[in-house]
This record gives structure tokens, sequence and C-alpha cells, in this order.
């Protein structure tokens, strides 16, 4: 069992569960949800996960704005964007913000592990 | 008339995606073809999309898709701008490929294969052409265009729903094939 502190901001619940449970089965157990702009800075600034996915495409204000605030709270933060679509000015703009790389929703437990083995230090 | 038609298949304009600096997330060697188990196609077209946007020790590949989907909304959802896609349809129009024509498809392939350094194909729609051909002449086709990979830096992925086909034939499709690193079988 892996014990890294993982956060998922998403708003969608179906796709916070898809996560989690391609994260349990990667045997990571500590993972905690938020589904908008203030519960992801409010769990992250609480709990200081070394990763965080985040969904670019939120209500209100958008992934790459909870991807600059939690840069500014952690400036070594892991965070990981993630979309639907892949919009190269949005991934851009993620990146710049902070974000250390990109997964294209519905993740695989490829993809997964490759992004959270390439970024575990 | 054939060989306008195999002029006009001809992969132009394969051209290398914009860097996206992200990480490379499959790691899928050059001169293999892959078969994924799956359905929808979601880790193939990940995997083909993720490919083509990354580097690997320098090298950026071009790619070429084929698909049952709409060209457009591939585009769109995958964001590929410079990539080459023929759709698989029964509809005329540039960039279309009848699905009972094998002969156009395989030539297109592998002048793609022939063409380019470090390819990277989807084959989407296997199922649409066995429905359309059959499953021996379909697999030929495979195999023929497996043959040209075999001997170059090009790789391809070839996504295929497991409910459509018998046993027999999944294992025909994987006899000169690799599965995916890391999906299991049905």
């Amino acid at each position: 069992m892996v014990t890294l502190k993982i956060l998922v901001v998403d708003d969608s619940e179906a796709f916070r569960k898809v996560m989690i449970e391609l994260l349990v089965r990667a045997g990571f157990h500590d993972i905690l949800e938020a589904e908008s702009f203030e519960q992801a800075v409010e769990v992250f600034r609480r709990e200081r996960p070394k990763f965080t996915f985040v969904d670019m495409i939120l209500p209100g204000k958008s992934g790459v704005e909870v991807t600059k605030s939690i840069i500014a709270i952690d400036p070594s933060a892991t965070v990981i964007a993630m979309s639907s679509i892949i919009n190269k000015t949005m991934i851009r703009q993620s990146l710049d913000a902070g974000a250390k790389d990109f997964l294209l929703k519905p993740t695989n437990a490829i993809a997964l592990s490759s992004v959270l083995e390439m970024w575990s230090d | 008339m054939s060989l306008f038609l195999f002029k006009k298949s001809k992969a132009k304009g394969a051209d290398k995606e914009s860097s996206l600096g992200i990480s490379r997330k499959y790691k899928l060697l050059p001169g293999r073809a892959y078969v994924v188990e799956e359905s929808p196609p979601d880790m193939s077209f990940d995997a083909f999309a993720n490919l083509i946007n990354t580097h690997d020790e320098g090298k950026k590949p071009v790619g070429l898709a084929v698909t049952r989907q709409h060209p457009d909304l591939v585009r769109q959802k995958y964001g590929l701008e410079r990539t080459p896609i023929y759709w698989l349809a029964t509809k005329t129009g540039p960039d279309v490929i009848a699905p009972t024509n094998l002969g156009i498809l395989t030539h297109t392939l592998i002048n793609f294969v022939e063409e380019h350094e470090n390819g990277v194909i989807l084959l989407d729609g296997i199922e649409y052409l066995v429905s359309n051909n059959d499953f021996p002449k379909v697999l030929r086709m495979i195999d023929q265009v497996n043959d040209h990979i075999s001997q170059s830096s090009t790789l391809m992925i070839l996504p295929v729903d497991p409910r459509a086909f018998e046993t027999k034939e999944v294992a025909l499709l994987e006899r000169n094939m690799e599965r995916m690193p890391g999906v299991g079988g049905i």
C-alpha cells in the first residue's frame, strides 16, 4: 500500500469515483475529493496532498485558476491537469500555471501509473 | 482508375503535431503492432494522441489515423491539427475510404510506413471492415501492413472490440501482433 496523499478535483462525482477506483487499484488509499475551486483550495491548504488531479473545466473558476492557487500555496505541489478533450491552448495555460503534466479523461491504469511514476520523487 | 484512386489515397500532408510539453505515457516500440482489446477505443486514441504529441529521445512521431468516427470529431477531441485522418465510410469525399476497398486502405497504410520515419498508425474500425468483407480478407490486409511495419520505425495501434470476434479470431489477430502492455485480455 502506498501512503501518498492524492486530491482529485472534478465536478463530476462519477468521474471522481472512476479516478478513485483506478488509484485504489494502483495501491493508493489516501484519496481526497473536491468538486469546486473553493473546495479544492480548502482541501489542499489543509491536507497538502502530494498529487492533485485537476479537471480543467469546472463550474465557476477554471482548473487553471485552481492550479495557480495551489502552486501559490505550495510551489512544489504536483498538479496534473485533466480534460475530456485535448485543447492545446488550455493545456499550455495549465502547464504555464504550474501543472506538471496532462491526462486525457477518461484515463486508464497505464496513463495514470505512468504519470504517478514520472512525478513521484 | 485504380492508379488514380491509389494516388488519391496517398497519405499526403502527414506532418508532426505541435509540441505539448507533456510526458509520454505509453511505452510502445517501433516496428511493432499492438492489439488493444477494448470498447470504446478510448485507450487506443489516448495512446495515439499521446505518442504523436510527445518526444521520445528527441524523435517526435508523425501519425495517421483510420477510423469509423467522423474526422472532425476526432480532430476536436484529440487536438489533432496536422495528422491525416481517414474516415471509414460509404459516403464519398476526400479522405474517405470505403470499407469494402481494402486495396486502397492497404496501399494508404503501406505508403505511410514507407514514407515516414517514426510513424504511428491508429487503425480503428476493424469490426466495420470485417462486417463489410470477411475476417480472413481483413486479417490478410492487416498482416500485409504489419509485414511492412515490422521492417520499419513505425508502430500501429489496433483497437479491437472482443465482443465482435470469436476467441479464435482474436488469437489470429494477436498471432503477429502484441497486446498493449498493461491491458488484460478477454
